[in-house]
């Protein structure tokens, strides 16, 4: 057996003995700030990465390091509580390999979020951005031999986020009064921050929001065909001139996270329940 | 590098770039440490003939000078073309001037123009990649003011008091070595870079991310508009005689800038 699958079936073992008969149907990757979504899975059985054999443990500011599984809005989801980056160091196998265990465990549907810089100059901190489609700066997790068990060598990627849960969405944020930005997600390695002039080449090529993570992993779901819904909590905004006494800090990006996060976890959980 | 150094307690570090190589020669009473003598510095014979640290007086102040950096594209990884500014910041620099030739991408830029970096688009790798170093400064550093306005503004009082005519632009850094291709610079041109480069920005970020307020300057030794002519050739020597020019100035304006610190 190629050996990586082997690497994912073990921890999928592992896994599967904690979490018992129990067949997740979505996955859900809560990103920084995001981790009260967590809050709202009911009977949750948590299984920390560091159980998990070869799994690395999480590093970043405000993650954790912590698979959950449980039931939200009526449906089993498996949900990440921190998520693997590049920037800690990790090669691109380690950064997707929890997305690949969820994907061998069984989920159809696969929702990302994460926290991300507003490049377009409409947003402001504390907006939701719909992600509506990426350009990845990051190296590509599909480098290597193909995992043909999991997918083909040259996966199409012209529908990454999946149309129908884009429009599941804004329906549901109409119902609810959410208001609901839609853009395009760029993703550079980090970890220090963009420079004003990286922002404007950011946004010169398209990109409406910018961050440090959830492309390998949509470009892993999408190599197995599961559809993806992705959400950007935007935690800093875009200027074309910055102010001298203009300051950016990880607690900031943290608290602003932490505002959109209810409205956010209102939204994914009547979409998971219209699943 | 501290027993080598014994008293000597360096305020200001300075890379010399192609073009800044004379300002060596100006720092008296000059302490030479060969990279080759440095534990786990990469040797002198696979950075080129110059790989050393000079420490000394320049216009009054204790600088430390590296004459020759460590580039990525040798091969070398990110932690290692970074680590004499590691090493810089750990001496106490207060403050960390950078230089570079450049490839002028905008199009009213010409070979031998000085340009200030005001800001930096970085198509590197990230040298913080990998488990943060708490000791040197935050996990995420913001990079708002990558290069500090206080110095910029001097930069450029100073420069109209003795005439020297500026540039003031972006630069972009690429893994090199090839050059740039016709339409690679006009992509940066379009993103908006003015000028690009193989270097520097890695320098920077580490520089920053222990909050070392940071002066770079390009030389312009090659502009992009020239490059589409079927007969366009690189006059060697034009060049040669411009970028020397050009360092002149650069030399004279970063000295009058120690002096002000």
């Amino acid at each position: 057996m190629n050996p990586k699958i082997q690497k994912i079936k073990d921890i999928v073992e592992v896994l599967e003995s904690r979490i018992g008969d129990f067949k997740p149907e979505i996955g859900i990757v809560l990103g920084s700030g995001l981790g009260s979504l967590a809050d709202s899975i009911e009977s949750p059985v948590v299984v920390p990465y560091k159980d998990l054999p070869g799994f690395p443990v999480s590093t970043a500011v405000g993650h954790k390091g912590n698979f959950i599984a449980g039931t939200l809005s009526g449906k089993r989801v498996l949900a990440m509580q921190g998520r693997i980056h590049f920037y800690e160091g990790y090669g691109m196998d380690m950064v997707v390999l929890p997305i690949r265990v969820m994907l061998m465990a069984g989920i159809k549907y696969l929702f990302v979020s994460n926290a991300a810089g507003g490049t377009n100059l409409g947003f402001h901190v504390g907006d939701l951005m719909i992600i509506k489609d990426h350009i990845n700066l990051l190296p590509n997790p599909l480098i290597g031999p193909n995992i043909d068990e999991i997918g083909p060598r040259f996966p199409d990627m012209t529908r990454p986020y999946d149309p129908a849960l884009i429009r599941l969405a804004e329906s549901l944020a109409d119902e609810m009064g959410i208001k609901l930005q839609k853009g395009v997600y760029v993703g550079g390695t980090g970890p220090s921050y963009e420079t004003p002039a990286e922002y404007k080449y950011f946004r010169h090529i398209g990109g409406d929001a910018v961050g440090m993570s959830t492309i390998p992993e949509v470009i892993v779901a999408r190599h197995a065909g599961v559809p993806v819904f992705g959400m950007s909590v935007i935690t800093n905004e875009a200027h074309d001139d910055y102010a001298e006494d203009y300051v950016n800090d990880g607690q900031d990006v943290v608290e602003a996270a932490n505002a959109a996060a209810a409205k956010m976890t209102a939204l994914i959980g009547r979409m998971i329940e219209k699943l | 590098m501290k027993e080598k150094l014994q008293d000597r307690k360096p305020v200001a570090g300075i890379i010399l770039g192609s073009g800044l190589g004379k300002l060596a020669d100006e720092i008296e009473n000059p302490l030479v440490i060969p990279y080759g003598e440095i534990p786990g510095f990469p040797v002198s014979t696979a950075i080129g003939h110059k790989g050393n640290f000079i420490v000394g007086l320049l216009s009054g102040k204790m600088v430390i000078a590296m004459q020759g950096r460590i580039h990525f594209y040798e091969g070398y990884g990110m932690s290692m073309a970074t680590m004499p500014v590691r090493v810089m910041v750990l001496l106490g620099i207060k403050h960390l001037f950078v230089s570079n030739a450049a490839g002028g991408t905008n199009l009213d830029y010409h070979v031998g123009d000085l340009m200030i970096i005001r800001d930096h688009i970085n198509l590197l790798p990230n040298p913080l990649i990998g488990p943060n170093l708490d000791e040197f400064g935050p996990r995420f550093p913001d990079m708002t003011r990558p290069y500090d306005p206080a110095l910029i503004r001097m930069a450029e009082e100073i420069a109209a008091q003795k005439g020297i005519v500026l540039q003031k632009g972006v630069y972009v850094a690429i893994s090199g070595p090839s050059y740039e291709t016709p339409a690679e610079y006009r992509y940066f041109r379009s993103i908006g870079a003015d000028a690009v480069g193989m270097s520097t920005t890695p320098e920077v970020i580490v520089a920053r991310h222990s909050s070392i307020p940071v002066f770079g300057m390009s030389v312009i030794t090659d502009v992009a508009h020239a490059t589409d002519d079927e007969d366009y050739v690189t006059d060697g020597e034009a060049i040669v005689k411009a970028a020397d020019a050009a360092a002149d100035k650069m030399t004279t304006l970063i000295k009058e800038m120690l002096v002000r610190l």
